[in-house]
């Protein structure tokens, strides 16, 4: 017990020091922060239904562009305020994804990756037909003012990146988080034992889909713009997977430090070049597979260096 | 307002260059077992290298398929050699995620070193009536050609000797191994002709549709839509599901609108899965 308090303190020490940031840094400083926030919640996001089960959700965008589009029109053509729209955009997808989750969760392996970049792609194209467009304004897109001071913005992620990171830590923990463990290792055996894993499947995915898609409907709020092809974006799914993976897979704190460096790898490669940049990040996710594939926390974890436990 | 005749016969001829980027993906993932992401992009580059082979040199965009097909044939196994070898014993996702990678990779080199113009291949344009039906001379030649080389395909896996080699490690591996034959270069050989099929489909692609570093994507999800119908490694599945894609985006096409064809690929493949995983055919 006696080691626990420093831990504490420490952790609240970081965070009064990240909140107090607006107050002295300069909006530069800030923005870079919100975009770091963002991408942990995705990344984290990813991996705490990913990363645990070993369900390969390559459409992460999904979760981000429907739960951005339902927020970013409200907040757009119903003048809903953004503490409001936010939260439903974020409840209305994981309501969606009991219903996916419950179809497609049925399917495996290779074939569960493909169903879900086939419904990112597919809702893509659907948003942006001219069948839709009296609701989603169609492929040209939605400009949107939501009347959000940045630094108000950055608190509201700091919080969900709190709160996301403070799940991530419990469930690793937890009961829920060992069953989970055991489906990715032999979901077979693991439903002889008793576990029932079509629920716990189900459970991890919408609690996934829920921090995304509220982590999704701050990003477009702070972008102040939303059309299909930026909102579903192969990109959107890509940068969280290549930053999990780099962090280490199924661990807690990878995720973040991912993002981390990550986003800021971007902010330095976005300015110099554009172009090539996408590809840089194509070829580290190649790299990862081939040299790296237990991420970083992972290696350290292997070395010895870190404890092997969960909780990390 | 176009006949019904006409539009089933222009699904076809788009069917059949489907078919051939979709049969390259069964081969390759039914044999190897890599499900390679990364198979649109080389349909991209093998539009490329018949865009520039014409535009440079005024090389015969048909007679440039001859040269590509062995290109891509050996740069296929060079790249199956030296990277996805490696992750044949390890989890299936993680080929997944590494020819994502591959495909990022590719797609934006493309971008850079030949920017986002849409280009296409002047050649053989106009059109020729057959029984009051217009047709595209292109169009009409790309079919041929595209049957042609699924033809040679199947003759090649049925009756020679590697094709049975390489039906007997997609079948069993391992008593393919102890029977003597080498699985790891037949892994190779077949990773090499899903390639040349890609770079195949590239060039008639070319002299048909515009082309640009992006355009991977549609094939790819047209070709997984295909894989999904057709089976698992079942070529001939293969064959019947590109015809069955290239018609159904033709009639939605002229029924309801282009954008909403584009929504097949996806549709196709959550519906199949969920309803028949196998495929519509069962080998």
């Amino acid at each position: 017990m006696k080691k626990k308090i420093p831990i504490w303190l420490g952790t609240v020490a970081l965070m009064v020091f990240l909140a107090m940031i607006p107050f002295f840094a300069s909006d530069y400083w800030i923005t870079l922060l919100v975009l770091i926030f963002i991408f942990a919640v995705y990344a984290s996001g990813w991996n705490l239904f990913s990363g645990l089960t070993g369900y390969t959700n390559f459409g992460l965008a999904w979760f981000i562009g429907v739960s951005g589009y339902v927020s970013s029109l409200l907040i757009a053509d119903y003048n809903l305020p953004w503490v409001f729209a936010w939260p439903v955009g974020a409840v209305f997808i994981s309501i969606v994804s009991i219903g996916v989750g419950y179809i497609l969760l049925r399917i495996r392996g290779v074939y569960f990756a493909i169903s879900m970049v086939a419904l990112a792609e597919g809702t893509r194209e659907l948003f942006g037909t001219e069948y839709l467009s009296p609701i989603t304004h169609g492929g040209k897109g939605v400009p949107f003012v939501a009347g959000i001071q940045l630094s108000t913005l950055y608190w509201a992620i700091l919080f969900i990146a709190f709160i996301s990171l403070l799940v991530c830590y419990k469930i690793a923990s937890s009961k829920f988080g060992l069953r989970l463990v055991a489906i990715r290792e032999d979901e077979q055996a693991a439903e002889t034992l008793g576990i029932h894993a079509t629920r716990d499947k189900i459970l991890a995915f919408i609690l996934s889909a829920f921090f995304v898609g509220l982590a999704g409907a701050i990003h477009f709020t702070y972008q102040n713009y939303i059309d299909p092809s930026f909102a579903f974006s192969i990109h959107l799914t890509l940068t969280p997977i290549v930053m999990a993976l780099f962090g280490g897979v199924g661990t807690v704190f990878g995720p973040f430090i991912g993002a981390t460096l990550f986003t800021l790898i971007h902010e330095v490669l976005w300015a110099e070049l554009t172009i090539l940049y996408m590809a840089i990040f194509g070829g580290i996710l190649m790299a990862l597979i081939l040299f790296f594939p237990q991420g970083l926390l992972g290696w350290m974890k292997e070395k010895g260096i870190l404890p092997r436990i969960r909780k990390i | 307002m176009a006949s019904f005749i006409e539009i089933l016969i222009r699904g076809l001829m788009l069917g059949s260059v489907y078919a051939l980027v979709g049969m390259g993906l069964t081969l390759v993932w039914g044999v190897v077992g890599i499900v390679n992401i990364a198979h649109g992009e080389f349909v991209m580059l093998g539009a490329y290298f018949a865009f520039w082979a014409f535009s440079l040199i005024h090389f015969n965009p048909f007679l440039s398929i001859l040269i590509s097909i062995p290109v891509f044939f050996f740069a296929g196994m060079l790249i199956h050699r030296r990277i996805t070898e490696r992750l044949i014993k390890e989890h299936e996702l993680s080929a997944l995620i590494l020819t994502f990678g591959m495909s990022i990779l590719i797609w934006n080199l493309a971008q850079f070193f030949w920017t986002n113009t849409y280009r296409s291949v002047p050649y053989l344009t106009g059109n020729f009536p057959i029984l009051g039906l217009v047709f595209a001379k292109s169009k009409t030649v790309s079919f041929g050609l595209a049957v042609g080389i699924t033809a040679a395909l199947f003759f090649f896996l049925k009756y020679s000797k590697w094709g049975k080699a390489i039906r007997a490690t997609s079948q069993n591996s391992e008593v393919a191994l102890v029977c003597g034959i080498n699985t790891m270069k037949m892994r190779m050989l077949t990773f090499g002709m899903g390639i040349a099929l890609a770079g195949a489909a590239g060039a008639i692609v070319s002299l048909q549709w515009v082309i640009f570093p992006q355009m991977g994507g549609s094939y790819v999800s047209k070709a997984f839509a295909i894989v999904v119908l057709g089976g698992l490694g079942n070529i001939q599945g293969a064959l019947a599901g590109g015809l069955i894609i290239g018609i159904l985006e033709a009639v939605v096409t002229q029924y309801l609108s282009a954008k909403v064809a584009q929504i097949i690929p996806s549709v196709t493949i959550l519906v199949i899965l969920l309803l028949r995983p196998t495929g519509l055919f069962k080998k």
